[in-house]
């Protein structure tokens, strides 16, 4: 059993639970609104992990063909969002382990681009792009639970209940996940010594 | 040191609310929309390759899977049964021992020739097949030992009614 189909068991239910989506629409308008829903939702969860826009981008193109592929059972997903993002995540996950002995990519580009526009200048969006992006390298020094939980509890279109889902645990886990990544963080950036 | 505690934690919030609230460039539904056309359209275009098992509907294949695996399977037990009772008519059959009537079993049994009476005597092309020197101890295999031809059986009595 491929990985996308023990998704599609784990999230498929045998009662169509009520979505968002009209159920009569046919497979390729029900794929276009679940693009237009959700891809920018998916591309940060991406984002957050590859930390590379074209990298993240992929992952989010790659997530909607497994989509097609499996088009015949998506009136058995329960609950579209949370489905798609596990999807996004397994890939992006999988393509980061084997990616392990690639030198790092983080574009600090990126990091420059997504910064709140007009808050600050141009140099000091430059700084704060470079300060996230050594903040960010230290939360891959985490322990992988805690660094999951932190990373997803970034996208701001999640909600915690979803991330327990993504990664098939309780919220109260997830809370006790984040809240030792931070302090595991705090002491990291203490012992680092990152420059105010 | 708390207040160096917060200005850390901003600082992670400020780095956690970057990575989670990126930007994708313009156009990303598009593009996404576009793949999947193209994809879609690769799979309409690719030529339909099935096997035989892929042409058959419902418990077709199945079915024929299991008949061909009993059938394999009858073919090894009725070929090995057959093979156990072949006769070989070119071969001498074993000897046969007659069992005295207050005997217990083969070791009383005694062979239609008769035990011999006497040792029986090398022939004159047979030496032992061990040599044994005083110098060396050690048995050594005759370079010109040769094995006896085999024991002489009688042939099996038949019945010439049959």
């Amino acid at each position: 059993m491929s990985c996308f189909e023990g998704q599609l068991a784990g999230w498929g239910a045998p009662a169509p639970v009520a979505n968002a989506l009209d159920t009569s629409l046919d497979t390729s308008q029900t794929i276009a609104a679940l693009v237009a829903d959700y891809s920018t939702a998916l591309y940060r969860v991406a984002f957050s992990v590859t930390r590379n826009a074209a990298e993240a981008e992929d992952a989010v193109q790659e997530t909607f063909l497994r989509v097609l592929k499996h088009q015949s059972r998506l009136g058995e997903i329960r609950d579209y969002r949370v489905w798609l993002v596990r999807i996004v995540w397994n890939i992006v996950l999988d393509r980061k382990r084997r990616a392990k002995t690639r030198p790092e990519n983080e574009d600090l580009a990126d990091h420059a681009r997504v910064l709140p526009s007009g808050e600050f200048g141009a140099d000091q969006n430059v700084i704060s792009s470079q300060e996230h992006a050594r903040i960010l390298a230290l939360i891959d020094r985490l322990p992988r639970r805690e660094r999951e939980a932190i990373l997803l509890s970034a996208v701001e279109e999640l909600t915690t209940a979803e991330i327990a889902s993504v990664l098939a645990t309780t919220e109260s886990s997830i809370r006790s996940r984040i809240f030792r990544a931070r302090r595991e963080l705090s002491v990291l950036l203490e012992r680092e010594g990152i420059s105010r | 040191m708390n207040a160096e505690r917060e200005t850390w934690k901003e600082r992670i919030d400020a780095a956690l609310h970057s990575a989670g609230s990126a930007r994708p460039a313009p156009g990303l539904e598009g593009r996404i929309l576009t793949r999947l056309a193209a994809e879609r359209a690769a799979v309409e275009a690719r030529p339909v390759r099935m096997g035989l098992f892929a042409r058959m509907s419902g418990f077709a294949a199945p079915v024929l899977g299991v008949a061909t695996a009993s059938l394999i399977c009858a073919v090894i037990v009725v070929g090995s049964v057959e093979h156990s009772r072949t006769r070989h008519p070119g071969r001498v059959a074993p000897p046969v021992l007659v069992l005295p009537g207050h005997g217990l079993g083969a070791a009383s049994a005694v062979h239609p020739a008769g035990p011999a009476t006497a040792p029986l005597a090398a022939g004159p092309g047979s030496r032992g097949r061990f040599t044994r020197h005083l110098s060396h101890p050690r048995a050594h295999i005759a370079p010109n030992a040769k094995k006896a031809d085999g024991v002489v059986v009688p042939a099996p009595e038949t019945n010439p009614q049959n």
